[in-house]
């Protein structure tokens, strides 16, 4: 069947564009995830640890964000960074670095809701015993951290599986540019509109493929994580 | 000497600690015994510092590296045994050393390469009180330092106690449910109830002639 | 509370029979599902005529848009019953295959070259389109190319194969893979150059100029396809075929020729005959 001959021939071909969509593609992701990351983590660490004066309207507004439709995001950041919007003279509109910003803004809220209610169930505990070996203060964030690296790898993980599914957003801000920014998701998306559904097939396949090699990649990580 | 003064605790309006004023002096042991929700927690976590009170003062306790509390479910950390409690020793050379001389002393010395959060109640306590004691402390705050161990386990413990009292002769502050160890570790026992002090004394007087009638009450529950 | 439960259930079952039933004892299809491409209904044109179609013959119109592949694709899944293209290559290859009726075509107007206001190509006032491409292909001008396989981008590529010049690959040369509007739009961010059907420019907001409109190389027809019920014999032919006959009536040649002379002082759309 026609289908499976595309499949294959994408898969095992060595077609340079489909090359640079996954390069794009990584590149993007690997980026948004790693700056969602650093961001969120931390701020997880610090909502859920920690009891202060509004931490409820914070923590909230975490939540809410995460309601933050994809395309909402894209929006944003679109007429921010757009030639007539205040951040456009920095040029950055259809570039990787616009979905990248879209994207954090996207899943910055996620890993910081996840890390926060994963770190609250035992954070008092922590706090007093912490406190009673005269840890406190920052010193802390590197204890909770290594408590929980595990789990904040998977969380890591799941940042990346919605990074890498994205479309919204990206085709929004990036514009599926041939070559700049088109990427797995925005490629399948075009290829359906043009009615190439076996090679938007094969594209869905490939981008599955490299979802499970990731995964299987962290989850060693975090086996040997497990046996420090 | 610590000497509190007006402490005052309320949460939601309630008020779960009332101690106008209470003394601790130094080179002493002192055992509080209560029920459960008399305020002893409460009384260790308002000397450490980790609940502020509504109102009064704390004189007398510096909250140094010397200073050591140990909470009543200490949690066990998900890396090794051996690191749970050099975490405390960061910038020493032989930290591993001090570990596992610290960890044999609390009976944990075949544990050391497990995991923290793998470990039991007991054995997690233990594992706190090692880790509190891997530095040298002048003073020990312990919230109820054997309620998950077995009677080995606590003999253990309380004969490390002891060890500790004689070598350093620091002041130790320890909360139980057993009027029995406050007797066997305490050279004074403060007796709790709903927040409030209601006597203090040395084992001897409080056992034998109590002034209290609640005092009375209480030890008459647990045939000594 | 027992009884009432019955009674509720029972409606409800009745309702859905009596609804199932009342769909079965309708004997004709009052459904035309039509594909069109995105050109044709982000310019408005649809959406215009559709009430006057609705209200004529009683029909309803689900129209669904997307790029000239998708669109043809559709036909051939059977998934409509009218096509509304504007791309002669893919539309004979439909035809070839099969599954039509015939083709019939009914209306055309023009592709423009849209760009910065200042031009910096020089395009204006070239004479052909293909000399445009040209003067934009030796500046280096940033172009920005559906890359989508529509009509209009077909007739992006015929233009630069009748200058013999392969813009792939070139720095300047950027292919969105997307509709005309969301093409217009990237041009306008990045003042670029690009080639439009000019009904979508006109409706559409951006601060590019109109640079050249030329009649021989820039003309774009649209056609109407009816799906044969040889494929597919629950397609709708009769309501496709009251489609293309409304489409002859002077009313919605009227309709046609009127479409954007309030908004834009001319035309979007001519009629065929």
């Amino acid at each position: 069947m026609e289908l499976i001959n595309s499949i294959f021939n994408l898969l095992f071909g060595s077609d340079p564009e489909l090359r640079r969509i996954i390069a794009v593609t990584l590149q993007m992701s690997f980026f948004s995830t790693f700056l969602s990351a650093m961001i969120g983590i931390p701020a997880g660490v610090l909502l859920g640890a920690n009891e202060f004066r509004g931490k409820t309207f914070i923590s909230r507004l975490v939540n809410t964000m995460l309601g933050l439709p994809p395309v909402v995001a894209g929006l944003i950041v679109l007429l921010l960074l757009s030639r007539s919007g205040p951040l456009g003279s920095l040029n950055l509109l259809y570039t990787i670095q616009a979905m990248v910003i879209a994207q954090v803004l996207l899943i910055t809220p996620y890993i910081t809701a996840m890390t926060s209610n994963l770190v609250g169930v035992n954070a008092s505990v922590i706090n007093e015993t912490l406190a009673g070996i005269g840890i406190r203060g920052t010193k802390r964030l590197k204890y909770f951290l290594l408590d929980f690296r595990v789990p904040f790898l998977t969380i890591i993980l799941a940042g990346f599986g919605r990074s890498i599914a994205e479309v919204g957003a990206v085709q929004m801000v990036g514009g599926n540019i041939q070559f700049k920014t088109r990427v797995m998701t925005t490629a399948i998306m075009m290829q359906t509109n043009m009615g190439r559904f076996d090679f938007a097939i094969a594209l869905g396949i490939i981008l599955l493929l490299i979802s499970f090699l990731i995964n299987s990649v962290v989850n060693r990580v975090q086996k040997v994580a497990a046996d420090d | 000497m610590i000497e509190l003064k007006d402490i005052l605790v309320k949460t939601k309006g309630r008020v779960i600690l009332d101690v106008p004023s209470l003394i601790f002096k130094n080179g002493k042991r002192y055992g509080i015994i209560g029920e459960n929700g008399s305020g002893k927690t409460t009384l260790l976590r308002v000397l450490m510092g980790t609940l502020q009170p509504s109102q009064g003062s704390i004189e007398g306790l510096k909250l140094n590296n010397n200073v050591g509390y140990l909470p009543q479910s200490p949690y066990a950390f998900s890396f090794s045994v051996i690191r749970n409690v050099s975490m405390t020793l960061e910038n020493l050379q032989n930290r591993d050393e001090v570990a596992i001389s610290a960890l044999e002393k609390v009976g944990l010395g075949s544990l050391i390469e497990a995991k923290g959060n793998n470990l039991s109640g007991g054995e997690k306590q233990r594992l706190g009180l090692a880790r509190v004691l891997a530095v040298p402390k002048e003073v020990l705050l312990l919230d109820e330092p054997t309620s998950a161990t077995d009677i080995r386990g606590m003999d253990l413990i309380e004969a490390l106690l002891q060890q500790w009292f004689e070598q350093t002769r620091g002041l130790l502050i320890f909360t139980t449910h057993a009027p029995a160890q406050a007797l066997r570790l305490a050279d004074e026992i403060i007796f709790l109830e709903k927040g409030r002090v209601v006597e203090t004394g040395t084992p001897e007087i409080l056992f034998n002639n109590p002034q209290k009638l609640e005092t009375q009450a209480f030890l008459s529950h647990w045939s000594i | 509370m027992k009884s009432i439960k019955k009674i509720i259930v029972l409606s409800l079952i009745s309702i859905l029979l009596l609804s199932s039933l009342g769909c079965q004892a309708e004997p004709e299809n009052k459904v035309i599902r039509m594909s069109t491409t995105t050109s044709v209904n982000d310019s408005g044109l649809m959406a215009y005529l559709q009430p006057a179609f609705e209200k004529a013959t009683g029909y309803t119109l689900e129209i669904t848009s997307a790029g000239t592949g998708a669109a043809i694709e559709k036909g051939r899944m059977g998934d409509a019953d009218i096509l509304l293209v504007h791309s002669k290559s893919a539309e004979e290859e439909f035809i070839g295959e099969g599954f039509n009726e015939v083709r019939i075509p009914f209306m055309y107007n023009f592709y423009v070259i849209v760009g910065p206001a200042d031009d910096p190509a020089g395009v204006a006032g070239s004479a052909t389109a293909a000399e445009a491409f040209q003067k934009i292909a030796d500046t280096g001008s940033l172009f920005i190319s559906r890359g989508d396989n529509s009509g209009t981008n077909n007739k992006e590529v015929a233009i630069w194969k009748s200058i013999e010049f392969d813009p792939a690959g070139q720095t300047w040369y950027e292919s969105v893979g997307q509709g005309m509007g969301q093409t217009l739009t990237i041009a306008d961010e990045k003042q670029a150059y690009t080639l439009s059907d000019k009904a979508t420019f006109l409706a559409h907001e951006d601060s590019l100029a109109l640079l050249l409109e030329t009649a021989d190389d820039m003309k774009n027809t649209y056609s109407m396809i009816v799906i044969s019920a040889d494929r597919f014999p629950e397609s709708n032919v009769k309501g496709a075929q009251a489609f293309v006959d409304w489409i002859k009536t002077d009313e919605a040649r009227k309709m046609i020729a009127e479409f954007g002379v309030a908004e834009y002082g001319e035309p979007l759309f001519f009629n065929l005959d």
